[in-house]
């Protein structure tokens, strides 16, 4: 394994989601479009295989079950859609799904059996879909109260029936999203232990506000780890009572995922993935993991100057910035590539720069391990 | 006096880089819609602190800022009534005739000379730090055009009023 | 036609007040009197003293809706303690601020900005440059965010 990111171009437009199969040989990707396009490795580059046209608005999320192959893709037309490869013709067929929503669908996720996913809406509501066999369909249930303003991104605990959920009211909860006759009843954890469905097991904040953008469980479900507006990640711990937010230098992060128990990685404006570790029983921010690479070349010369002024007509020596991160623009997804959930070895990012590109965690630990004392 | 010019425009570039940190968001209040929310002003909690960042009394940045979009709106240094006049014009030319400036609001804010409303679609299009880099340097060219006019508005007056009276 | 009147979206029972927004951040309002009255014995305590006078004036800012004449007056405290304290001495004594009075003192820049008939911008647009290198633009984004406003 190269220890350098593996950048992936696709000059198609900003990305505004992506998905990869269970074996890592395909790719789901929206390019702030309609449009789903589906992408086969082909050696060291991607090719399009097919299209999933069904959409009137952007899609903003799809999510790929591992297991059972279907994809499911949200929209801001208020609708998703659940896609299953067709043996015979190796067609994505879409089933409809029931999300009873009156606003946009912001963000989904399958749940870790994949019997359900979860849509989250601008409807102040997150949209719980199961299969229900003898329409064909999958019908949602609600988890409304008490959101108050629209829910920006969800994560699944472990047990297939915790759901956490970040919004722009300015708090990160989680729910119960336990549906009877498709959940057996989970065992008891830090969160909770009677858990009907849309029960509250706890609603947290960031110190300052701001809106939540990301949400993640850790591997064993114990921590739930937030990231809002306000630049700041807060980590909470129900088990220990612990509640830490480190406070970040940085532009805030949308999207965060965990490493391993002790590792977490948050990417969002700044254009580059960040790593926090726990230190002993503190949490705080470790290094940027894309070592920024500065250009060789920054010459003020007077050969430099010349061609300044006669390419781009400047007559003053350029100020303009330049952003060295291999990201040129805000990252808005992160999502775990290879490895399990309690040691991802590997993990891509999407931006708005139109950039898929795939990390390996383990040569940047490697590589923080050389800088500590 | 231009010993605060550098820090200003530092101040402003600080605060522009992190108030332009904009994603897409669908309307609360409209299905099916997707508007700049610091125009609407429709959802309380989508929208942030309004800053100022001045320089003194006359020069004045407002930075408005919202989930999907953001306004900045300049007040243009003008020290006399002939400033006053050729910023009026100049400000009045761009949001009337400037079509591919399409960042520009047609309006500026009261008590402001020019705003600019980019939203999530701008910085999806164009890179946030090459925006902020094009309104720093718009606010250093804005105060050099104006004294450029001034000065060509003098030297012409001077001329037809020189051949104007000699003419006896 | 008097139903075109109606702000519907106001009306509508989820959506957030003003006033409910800020309640959610701060809590528990003080009453007004015991604002006002802490925050005159500081502007009292601050004036004599230069040195951790910077670090007392930060500490609990009056935020909430009704204090208006607390803030202005704890602004007012601020910019004073601000232009007692030579350039030369800004960086270290940022540095030695914690990361909460930092955002606070951010916070007090730009309120002192917004009134620049009465208070010395150029001398906070310096304070500004040294804070945004200690703090980070991360300290911007929170003045920004925060509902908390002095």
């Amino acid at each position: 394994m190269s220890d350098s990111p593996i950048v992936n171009e696709f000059n198609q437009g900003p990305i505004s989601c992506h998905a990869f199969n269970g074996d890592r040989t395909e790719l789901a990707i929206c390019f702030n479009t309609n449009v789903v396009s589906i992408f086969r490795k082909s050696g060291a580059s991607w090719t399009q295989t097919s299209t999933l046209v069904e959409h009137d608005k952007p899609v903003t999320s799809i999510d790929w079950a591992p297991k059972s192959n279907r994809i499911v893709t949200c929209s801001q037309d208020r609708n998703a859609y659940v896609w299953t490869l067709d043996g015979a013709s190796h067609q994505w067929k879409p089933t409809l799904v029931l999300l009873r929503i009156n606003r946009a669908a912001t963000f989904v996720r399958w749940s870790p059996e994949e019997d359900k996913f979860a849509v989250a809406s601008g409807s102040r509501c997150i949209s719980v879909c199961y299969f229900e066999e003898d329409n064909d369909w999958w019908v949602g249930k609600h988890i409304k109260k008490p959101i108050r303003s629209t829910v920006l991104s969800i994560d699944w605990h472990p047990n297939n029936v915790l759901l956490a959920a970040g919004c722009a009211d300015m708090k990160a909860r989680v729910f119960s999203a336990f549906i009877k006759g498709i959940d057996k009843k989970p065992a008891p954890s830090p969160w909770g232990e009677k858990l009907p469905f849309n029960t509250l097991c706890g609603e947290f904040s960031n110190g300052a506000g701001g809106w939540i953008h990301g949400v993640a469980f850790s591997p064993s479900g114990e921590s739930l780890v937030f990231t809002g507006h306000d630049s700041t990640i807060t980590v909470v711990s129900p088990g220990t009572g612990d509640i830490q937010s480190i406070r970040a230098p940085y532009l805030p992060y949308l999207s965060v995922i965990w490493l391993n128990e002790n590792q977490i990685v948050a990417a969002g404006h700044d254009c580059a993935p960040h790593l926090f570790e726990l230190k002993g029983q503190q949490w705080a921010f470790s290094a940027s993991l894309d070592a920024a690479v500065k250009k060789a070349d920054v010459g003020f010369t007077a050969r430099d100057t010349f061609r300044r002024m006669d390419s781009r007509a400047q007559s003053t020596t350029s100020t303009d910035t330049e952003v060295h991160t291999h990201h040129q623009n805000t990252i808005n997804s992160i999502r775990s590539f290879s490895g399990t959930p309690e040691h991802v070895e590997q993990f891509s990012t999407s931006a708005i720069d139109g950039k898929l590109i795939i990390w390996n965690a383990d040569s940047i630990s490697r590589g923080l391990g050389n800088l500590h004392l | 006096m231009s010993n605060t010019l550098r820090p200003y425009l530092n101040a402003v570039r600080q605060t522009l880089t992190a108030a332009m940190c904009l994603e897409n968001f669908s309307s609360q209040v409209a299905e099916r819609h997707n508007k700049p929310e610091v125009e609407v002003r429709a959802s309380k909690e989508v929208l942030l602190n309004p800053v100022v960042i001045s320089r003194n009394d006359k020069e004045r940045v407002l930075i408005e800022t919202s989930v999907n979009s953001l306004r900045v709106s300049i007040a243009i240094k003008q020290a006399d009534e002939i400033e006053r006049i050729l910023a009026h014009k100049f400000t009045r030319f761009l949001t009337q005739r400037a079509e591919s400036f399409v960042i520009l609001r047609r309006k500026p804010i009261e008590g402001y000379d020019i705003s600019f409303l980019i939203t999530n679609a701008h910085t999806e299009q164009m890179y946030k730090h090459k925006l902020v880099d094009f309104i720093i340097q718009f606010m250093e060219e804005v105060d050099k055009e104006i004294s450029e006019m001034k000065l060509s508005l003098n030297a012409r007056a001077r001329i037809v009023s020189e051949s104007y009276l000699s003419q006896t | 036609m008097a139903f075109r009147k109606i702000d519907i979206d106001a009306l509508e029972e989820d959506a957030f007040g003003e006033d409910e927004i800020d309640f959610q951040e701060i809590g528990e309002l003080r009453p007004v009197a015991d604002v006002d009255a802490q925050v005159n014995s500081r502007a009292q305590e601050v004036s004599g003293n230069t040195s951790g006078a910077l670090s007392t004036s930060l500490q609990n800012p009056p935020y909430g809706a009704p204090f208006h004449a607390a803030k202005a007056r704890n602004t007012q405290t601020v910019m004073e303690v601000l232009n007692s304290i030579k350039v030369s001495d800004v960086p270290q004594l940022v540095k030695s601020l914690s990361p909460e009075e930092q955002d606070v003192l951010m916070k007090y820049l730009y309120a002192g900005m917004a009134t620049p008939e009465q208070n010395n911008s150029g001398h906070l647009l310096a304070w500004h440059e040294k804070l945004t290198e200690v703090a980070g633009q991360g300290c911007i984004v929170r003045v920004i965010t925060d509902r908390r406003t002095v």
